[in-house]
């Protein structure tokens, strides 16, 4: 078990390395750099001051040159300025986080809480118009674009409320904070509980035929029961593992999201840096991402081999 | 299909009669091949069957309501939300198709050669693969769209080199599982190079799980493709672009003109529900392990 | 008698208390919400030309001299003392001397002197390098040879030739009044003013906060106690939050006419203002290059435009159609309805003109065809595209296939430098309504603004001359005549001027917005809440 986690996490750091020269090189032949887009703003080049902006922000230097100097200051904590703000960057993502990683998880929470049940109770009721009902929901969730379920909320609170739920940095109470985040964590959740619905929904079907072929003709209710308990943790199995994959994806709808919503986030953030070729801010967001990706797939992995030993990873 | 159930058929040939046994079998995929089939056709013969010309503008008709002349009503610079719609169609299709297959097809080239060649070459693409399972989707697409620049074809590239490391490592995965089967070491006792059998057994075996995958992606490209249009990415002006006519033109005029925001989304969901719909049939058709 | 006597001068004081109250409408306190659109891309005005900069941080600072907000047209006529209580002009106008206000004070406690005037001049005509990262109006000071002070509370700006707008140019939001001692780069995130507001935080993509500053030379004055924006790049999702009542104000001129119908069939009471923003779109034109350097051409493309179209489709039919001057009643120097005639393109009968741009495509070989292709570039932003999508439009009626080339911002003026497009469409906006900012910025051989490198020394000898005239109904003749000369050349034909809408809740009080420009009264020191 060790040394498969030691090799994991080796192979974690590869990872990340690659990450960074992907997300580096990317940035680089992106046409234009921050000095275009500032002067872009004021309508107008003066190729002598942008000379001078490139000089300061250490654009000119050669592309190795730039890649060690962040990976350096990186390793030793230290992930620049921004070159819109100059502030550094620490202090902008920071306070995002949190905002974010809320979104996220009440997303995550509301996916799996409408999934599993529905998914099981779709697999119980199995063929029966309820079992229909549900199977065409979820499709239609995994169908919908998560920014036009997100449109559709906001029009349906203004007709019928007259208001939409508007990000407050300090909302007042417990239950204000959560009716601001409940509205979109569901737009988020909604396409990932649709995932997991099904695949609850297959998993089950999966082993319930087992189990109830097998125990059809023996006992009685309570083993029925009993088997119900034994499928149901036998089904969750790639549950987890969708959340692993499943979290990738949940970025790009939390993009959407918080876009539409107006929502102070990171991954809102991380839009508005690509416009404005903020190289430092762009490639710390993206490895702080890939690092939370991967870091989440190992977890997932690790639960996954601790609720069942009978799973052995080999090379 | 067990050759019992074949031979029940009723021995008249005929597209109608196989039309109607698979619809009672499948009932939910042959509605999806009806929407995509409806799709396509509308993609194909766009110039035909829309109404009137998408790229018009017209300021008399600036956000009108739906009505006899403009039957999904109009945008703000007049044009006819209908017709953008079924020209949108072609756009979606060529993205969607494009990406597919581009994606897919390197994907599978470069699985096949990992379950082939091995070694060095299948530990840095796996390497690789996992690189690019951390990027989020629709982050390296926005970086390859602003680095493209915004579009049709650099649209489909953005879409499609995310989808070469998933696709390849399903085909790897199967080409190691195939490389084990009897038929294909009875292939090599025969002296069969390993080209021939690569070509000829393994391949086609292949087909069918990429295929389902194939339909499976196809879905998710176009609500990748809406998502990077919404986001003023993706495809440009003037091709309607679903995606691009939910953006926020579509959202200011929410309480006067809420046509401009369903009807986009609603086509974008109807198509991605019908390639679901058929992607879950095919699966239960040719994958003998799953069915209910 | 004594109480009668008392009662008498209790009735006298009370009433001498009731006129004193009426005379207080104004209430004390409050903090103003207003929505904002874009990230600034910095606090630092003078390095900046987008009112994402200009509105917010107006606030902050203090003119020399500055438009009177109590009227509505940005003028010559109505220009009023900022920190110069009152100035002079000697040696033929070439010569301004400023006497300066004393006792002022920096919002860091520092006192304000002739040499901080010097100081922003001296930075901003590029003769001392402020640190500033760009200097977009440069060109504006082409004409300060030299500022120097005479003790600390006189300073006199030498000219080259006299200038009658050099006063319009200072009196305008562009043109706050520095401080010597704070650095270009901590202007460019903790501005340092004079002015009624003090800077608190500027978070990046989310908001900007800025408080009362209760040291201000006005007395009384500010009435709010702060003022917050919230940057929302949703315009759907900022329309509702002000209808919620979350926001008092809205980012001037960001809505457009049917955002400010909606917003008022939504809310009655709301307050909402359609001017003119002054913002035109243009066309830029690469002279240099084929298809256009063919002059015939050029006519042809500026012929197929149907400017109310692009009004109507656009706007609804509220945006102007005028030359390069921003037309009447609300612009000063725009072109008279009957004078418009007279220009090539502007006549009432798109039809005829379009016909005369087939006659000229078929003779040089064009026909419906026998398209011309044609690439039409723009940049990745809504407006522009929207645009963009309507000239193509227009163009086919002249036998021109335009197809659209998209552009990502950061590209664009790259392009435009290296002259590699064809055409393309341009929105732009002028600081102030003058002629001597619209021309010398946009139209002189080598201004860094003058993207298609329009080069004409006939013209700008004539625009010099305008320059120093003081007679303003002889001056406004001249401009007139120059703007047309602009418009023949295709010089940027000018396709629309656009409206913009800002839009209040009534119980902001006091707000008094510019009609020929969107980058001017917003000190904010005459705002009060009534609540």
């Amino acid at each position: 078990m060790l040394s498969y986690l030691i090799r994991r996490l080796l192979l974690m750091a590869l990872t990340l390395f690659g990450v960074s020269i992907v997300i580096f090189l990317l940035l680089r032949i992106v046409p234009g750099n921050i000095a275009d887009i500032l002067f872009d703003s004021a309508g107008l080049i003066d190729p002598a001051e942008k000379a001078k902006i490139v000089a300061d922000l250490g654009l000119d230097l050669s592309i190795y040159q730039q890649y060690t100097q962040w990976i350096g200051g990186l390793l030793q904590g230290d992930l620049g300025y921004s070159y819109v703000s100059e502030k550094p960057v620490i202090e902008e993502i920071a306070p995002r986080i949190p905002i974010t990683a809320q979104l996220a998880v009440m997303a995550l929470i509301f996916s799996v809480v409408m999934g599993v049940p529905l998914g099981v109770i779709s697999a119980v009721r199995q063929n029966t118009p309820l079992d229909y009902l549900l199977r065409i929901t979820s499709l239609s969730g995994l169908s919908m674009p998560s920014f036009w379920l997100g449109l559709l909320i906001l029009m349906a609170c203004v007709h019928f409320f007259g208001t939409i739920p508007i990000y407050d940095r300090n909302p007042p109470t417990f239950w204000a904070w959560l009716a601001m985040m409940a509205v979109p964590a569901a737009a988020v959740g909604f396409r990932s509980s649709a995932l997991i619905m099904r695949l609850t929904r297959s998993a089950m079907l999966e082993v319930l035929r087992h189990d109830f072929v097998r125990t059809a003709r023996s006992k009685g209710l309570s083993e029925r029961a009993v088997t119900y308990n034994h499928a149901l943790r036998n089904a969750l199995l790639p549950v987890v593992t969708i959340i692993g994959i499943e979290v990738a994806f949940l970025f790009g709808g939390l993009i959407v999201t918080e876009t539409v919503f107006n929502i102070p986030g990171v991954a809102r953030f991380l839009v508005e840096a690509i416009r404005w070729r903020d190289y430092p801010m762009v490639q710390n967001l993206v490895m702080f991402t890939a690092t939370i990706l991967v870091l989440i797939n190992l977890i997932v992995d690790l639960i996954y081999m601790v609720i069942d030993p009978r799973i052995r990873y080999s090379e | 299909m067990s050759t019992t159930v074949s031979e029940a058929r009723p021995s008249a040939p005929g597209f109608l009669s196989e039309v109607l046994y698979l619809s009672r079998r499948y009932p939910l995929g042959v509605a999806g091949a009806l929407i995509m089939v409806t799709f396509v056709l509308c993609a194909i013969f766009a110039d035909y069957v829309a109404p009137l010309d998408p790229f018009s503008t017209n300021a008399r008709s600036s956000l009108a309501k739906p009505s006899e002349v403009n039957l999904l009503g109009a945008d703000m610079m007049g044009r006819d939300v209908l017709s953008r719609i079924i020209h949108g169609a072609r756009v979606s299709l060529a993205v969607a198709v494009g990406a597919t297959v581009l994606g897919s097809g390197i994907g599978a080239a470069v699985g096949l050669a990992c379950g082939y060649l091995g070694g060095w070459f299948d530990l840095i693409v796996q390497r690789v693969t996992e690189v690019m399972d951390a990027l989020p989707l629709l982050v390296m697409a926005l970086v390859i769209t602003a680095s493209l620049g915004p579009s049709l074809r650099n649209t489909i590239i953005a879409i499609a080199i995310p989808l070469v490391p998933h696709v390849a490592r399903v085909i790897r995965s199967n080409v190691l599982a195939l490389r084990e089967m009897p038929f294909v070491e009875a292939a090599k006792a025969t002296g069969m190079s390993e080209m021939r059998i690569a070509v000829v057994h393994v391949l086609p075996n292949t087909l069918a799980p990429l295929i389902v995958l194939a339909t499976a992606q196809l879905g998710s490209t176009i609500l990748t493709e809406a998502s990077l249009s919404f986001l003023g990415l993706g495809v440009p002006e003037p091709y309607p672009s679903w995606g691009r006519m939910l953006s926020e033109s579509a959202a200011e005029y929410v309480r006067t003109a809420p046509w401009l925001v369903i009807f986009p989304g609603l086509a974008i969901s109807l198509v991605v529900f019908g390639s679901n719909l058929t992607g879950d049939a095919l699966r239960d058709a040719l994958d003998p392990r799953q069915h209910d | 008698m004594a109480a009668l006597l008392g009662r008498m001068a209790l009735a006298c004081l009370v009433s001498a208390g009731m006129f004193a109250g009426s005379a207080l409408a104004q209430k004390q306190g409050g903090i103003l919400k207003v929505t904002h659109r874009d990230n600034p891309p910095s606090a630092s005005i003078h390095e900046e030309a987008t009112i994402s900069t200009a509105m917010p941080f107006m606030a902050v600072f203090n003119n020399l001299v500055i438009f009177d907000p109590e009227s509505s047209q940005n003028r010559p006529d109505r220009i009023v003392p900022d920190l110069a209580t009152s100035w002079t002009t000697e040696d033929d106008g070439k010569r301004v001397v400023f006497k300066l206000r004393e006792g002022v004070r920096w919002h860091d406690g520092k006192p304000f002197t002739s040499e901080d005037v010097k100081c922003t001049w001296d930075i901003v005509t590029g003769r001392v390098d402020g640190k500033m990262r760009k200097n977009p109006r440069k060109t504006w000071w082409w004409n300060v040879k030299e500022v120097t002070t005479n003790g600390p509370n006189e300073v006199t700006f030498q000219l080259g030739s006299p200038q009658p707008s050099l006063l319009v140019m200072l009196a305008g939001g562009f043109s706050p009044v520095y401080p010597c001692h704070v650095t270009g780069p901590q202007m460019r995130t903790n501005p340092i003013g004079t002015g009624p507001f003090k800077f608190v935080q500027f978070k990046q993509n989310e908001g900007i906060k800025l408080a009362r500053n209760p040291d201000y030379w006005k007395p009384g004055k500010p009435y709010l106690d702060g003022i917050e924006y919230t940057i929302i790049p949703s315009r759907a999702t900022a329309i509702l939050a002000l209808v919620a009542g979350r926001h008092d104000l809205t980012l001037t001129g960001e809505l457009n006419p049917e955002n400010a119908k909606e917003i008022q069939t939504q809310v009655p009471q709301m307050q909402c203002i359609v001017q003119p923003s002054n913002t035109q779109g243009n066309l830029l034109i690469n002279r240099d290059k084929p298809p256009f350097d063919d002059e015939r051409l050029r006519r042809a493309l500026v012929l197929s435009i149907d400017r109310k179209a692009f009004s109507q489709i656009l706007s609804r039919g509220v945006n102007k159609i005028g030359g390069a001057m921003l037309a009447p009643p609300e612009g000063i120097w725009g072109w008279s309805p009957e004078y418009m005639e007279t220009v090539p393109g502007y006549g009432g009968d798109v039809e005829k003109s379009r016909e005369e741009g087939r006659r000229i495509m078929q003779e040089l070989g064009y026909g419906p065809d026998k398209m011309m292709p044609l690439k039409v570039s723009t940049r990745n932003v809504a407006s522009y595209r929207d645009s963009s999508v309507i000239l193509i439009d227009h163009l086919k009626s002249v036998y021109i296939q335009g197809e659209l080339e998209v552009l990502d911002s950061s590209v664009w003026y790259a392009k435009m430098l290296k002259k590699d497009y064809a055409v393309g469409m341009n929105v732009q906006g002028t600081g102030i309504d003058d002629p001597d900012v619209q021309f010398f910025e946009n139209y002189t051989c080598g201004s860094e603004r003058n993207y298609t490198g329009y080069c004409n020394p006939e013209l700008e000898k004539l625009y010099r001359e305008q320059s120093r005239m003081t007679d303003f109904e002889t001056r406004k003749k001249l401009v007139w005549d120059i703007d047309k000369k602009l418009q023949e050349d295709a010089a940027r034909p000018v396709i629309y001027q656009s409206q913009g809408a800002t839009c209040w809740w009534p119980h902001v009080k006091g707000l008094k917005l510019a009609v020929n420009s969107i980058y001017n009264h917003w000190r904010f020191d005459d705002v009060w809440l009534e609540r």
